[in-house]
């Protein structure tokens, strides 16, 4: 299999593909909104399957291509044949390929149950062109070379983020989407200064050439950079004083909107962090791990003991999606200890603990919102019995509610193992301590959730059962349940591979010097000190 | 010099910004946001060295290194970056503008907490009043406990039900009739 996809050509080129073909294609679907009522809807859904479907493709491609040689690949491309730092850089190894893979596998499971579940208003103000705009900003923000660019993406996907979550425009939706949208805002402008910050300081804006700089820029530089970043993309992922955002609105908007988010928009966060850190402040990542297990160890714990008194199924499996982002920070903290035993392993459990968590945090959410859309209602205390009418929903929500409290034969189990391992290898007891009791809160979390919405007497929110509409939309919701929740199972039993992958792309975060070769900035840019002298 | 002053007017929007987004009503949280954006914008601006009649366009193109070093030109880049970044936050303002006065149109009110102070008036989900008028609790200075019913209020927002008439102001109605 690998080999075969290696056996294809990759020209650098094509790394424009995955953002240039989802903003072709959503100009496609705006002009197919034109269209008359039947057709318009068929063929939006079907090209916005189909273009997803060849994102994953492509990111198979991407990642057989990097995953080549012992050490891995890099594929770059610098747009216009312009040398870095003037140019622009996109830049791939194994871990992007890995979040190309997953975002585009996302989305391929959301198109079908958008269309099982969406009511004509919503899909015709635009759901599909949307999804397709988020899906290049989070590609493009994967990409991305250089720090500008990676603004300019994260405000491309945060913008189709603001529309869809007030898509439709109930007083819920206005009252959430207001905080979110603030919220982001001010934590990309923290973002701005940043890379103000950078430009002043450094004298340019080239991930690359930045991480060289680094290493001659003053302690302060550093520190201010890494300070304004951590709390940049801290509040994107949803970092513990700075999760707000997160709660507050992912309860409101239809539920096939909220499945796309909970799975995808925290990880890019979380991602940046892990690109950047180990890059530009490799340093600060050892002094600074007080601080970010701590950060960590609050993110969880306080997240998962709120999610305990949430009433509705979707508030509670948001502050259950902040509680995971914390382990993923642990893996962060952890990444460049000394003590480790083995270099990268912290960083390989990371990513299979996104990985993961995508994949079973998506199926949740998706199943969760059969429930509330068929019960009327997402009040835990107002509904109740649900196994009786949809037993197969049931068993599934019970397997992916299962993957994620970390129960043996599931991806959840091997991710929090060697993550714990590693926690265990750098002799942070206190950290596993308290990974392992999150866990447990998290199953009781779980257990509490399954049992009030499929356990007991059936009782619904409204006054009678209204089961989804159309007669193909149940199985055009359970079929990606299914494909998610099979998924996490077959990553938790062959997990070989699955840490193979990790392991080599966790080595290619952490090789800075192998991402500076790789993008080759010119040196004959003066540095900062000369470049602040103040002019004669 | 320059560098000075920009410092300090940098400091004072994002001060100012920072103040009013902290304030309740929303056309101040919008005026805030335009402010901060444009203390971060005015940053960008200074991150390239600031000078004098210089222009942003270098002369000889295979000797840029010397150019830049004997400053022979303004840098270019950061005014490309505040334009993207003017764009985009001139976008998100026109969106959030947009959201305000939908709420405003839904709830007939700009405060931000206590839109419906005067809905749960009439209901009093927790007594917390004590008789007295709930929107003097949630306005006064001495109070700032009206986030216990930031969830009452979430709990409203999510009703699938339209408001009943009797929620919304009265004011509006008098406008409108003149």
């Amino acid at each position: 299999m690998l080999e075969l996809l290696q056996s294809i050509p990759f020209q650098p080129t094509w790394l424009a593909l995955p953002v240039a073909l989802p903003m072709a294609a959503a100009g496609l679907l705006l002009a197919v909104a034109r269209l008359g009522f039947r057709q318009r809807f068929r063929l939006q859904r079907w090209i916005a399957g189909v273009v997803a479907g060849i994102h994953v493709l492509l990111a198979l491609l991407i990642l057989a291509h990097t995953l080549a040689g012992d050490e891995g690949a890099r594929i770059v491309y610098q747009m216009g044949s312009w040398p870095a730092p003037f140019g622009i850089t996109l830049i791939a190894d194994s871990f992007t390929a890995i979040m190309l893979l997953m975002t585009a596998l996302l989305v391929v499971a959301v198109v079908p149950y958008a269309a099982g579940t969406l009511d004509h208003h919503r899909e015709s103000m635009g759901f599909y062109p949307l999804t397709l705009l988020l899906l290049m900003g989070m590609n493009g923000a994967y990409l991305a070379g250089d720090l500008f660019n990676l603004y300019v993406f994260f405000e491309v996907l945060l913008t189709s983020s603001f529309v869809l979550l007030t898509l439709g425009g109930t007083p819920g939706q206005i009252n959430g989407g207001i905080r979110y949208v603030v919220l982001n805002l001010m934590a990309s402008l923290v973002f701005l200064s940043a890379a103000g910050v950078a430009y002043g300081t450094l004298g340019t804006l080239n991930m690359a050439q930045m991480a060289q700089r680094m290493d001659i820029a003053p302690d302060a530089v550093r520190i201010l950079l890494a300070g304004l970043m951590l709390v940049a993309f801290g509040s994107k992922a949803g970092l513990f004083p700075l999760f707000f955002w997160l709660p507050a609105s992912y309860h409101t908007p239809h539920p096939v909107v909220t499945a796309l988010f909970g799975g995808t928009l925290t990880k890019v966060g979380v991602y940046t962090l892990f690109r950047l850190f180990p890059l530009f402040f490799p340093g600060l990542l050892v002094a600074w791990q007080p601080l970010i297990l701590t950060i960590a160890a609050l993110t969880m714990l306080i997240s998962v003991l709120a999610a305990f008194v949430q009433p509705t199924i979707r508030r509670l499996i948001s502050f259950d999606i902040i509680s995971q982002v914390g382990f993923m920070l642990l893996a962060l903290g952890i990444a460049l200890d000394p003590r480790a035993p083995v270099t990268g392993f912290a960083l390989a459990a990371g990513i299979i603990f996104i990985v993961h968590n995508m994949l079973v945090k998506t199926a949740l959410l998706m199943g969760g919102g059969v429930a509330e859309l068929e019960m009327g209602s997402g009040n835990l205390g107002a509904i109740g019995g649900l196994a009786a009418k949809r037993p197969y929903l049931a068993g599934l929500f019970f397997v992916a509610a299962f993957s994620l409290a970390g129960i043996p034969p599931s991806s959840g189990f091997v991710s929090k193992l060697s993550l714990l391992q590693a926690t265990i290898g750098v002799h942070q007891y206190w950290m596993a301590a308290v990974s392992l009791l999150v866990s447990l809160l998290t199953m009781m979390v779980m257990i509490r959730l399954w049992q009030y919405i499929f356990w007991g007497e059936f009782t619904t929110g409204h006054a009678q059962w209204t089961p989804l509409r159309k007669p193909w939309a149940s199985w055009l919701t359970l079929g990606p349940i299914t494909v998610l929740v099979a998924l996490s199972l077959t990553m938790g039993i062959f997990f070989r591979p699955v840490l193979h992958v990790a392991q080599k792309a966790a080595n290619q975060v952490l090789d800075r010097t192998g991402y500076i070769a790789a993008v080759a900035p010119l040196a004959d840019v003066p540095v900062e000190p000369e470049f602040w002298e103040p002019p004669q | 010099m320059t560098t000075i002053v920009l410092g300090l007017l940098v400091a004072t929007l994002l001060a100012t910004g920072s103040y009013m987004v902290m304030r309740r009503g929303q056309i101040k949280l919008i005026l805030g946001l335009g402010l901060l954006t444009h203390g971060v914008n005015l940053m960008l601006f200074g991150s390239g060295a600031l000078l004098r009649g210089a222009t942003p366009i270098f002369k000889d193109k295979d000797n840029f290194a010397q150019e830049l070093a004997t400053r022979a030109f303004a840098d270019p880049l950061p005014q490309a970056l505040i334009l993207t970044a003017i764009v985009i936050s001139f976008g998100l303002t026109a969106f959030i503008v947009v959201l305000v006065s939908r709420r405003d149109a839904l709830t007939g009110s700009d405060l931000v907490p206590g839109e419906l102070a005067r809905y749960i008036n009439a209901q009093d989900p927790f007594h917390t009043a004590g008789g007295q008028d709930i929107s003097e609790v949630l306005f006064s200075d001495a109070s700032d406990d009206y986030d216990i019913l930031q969830f009452e209020l979430d709990e409203i927002y999510d009703r699938k039900e339209p408001l009943p008439v009797d929620a919304t102001d009265t004011t509006v109605e008098s406008s409108t009739a003149e």
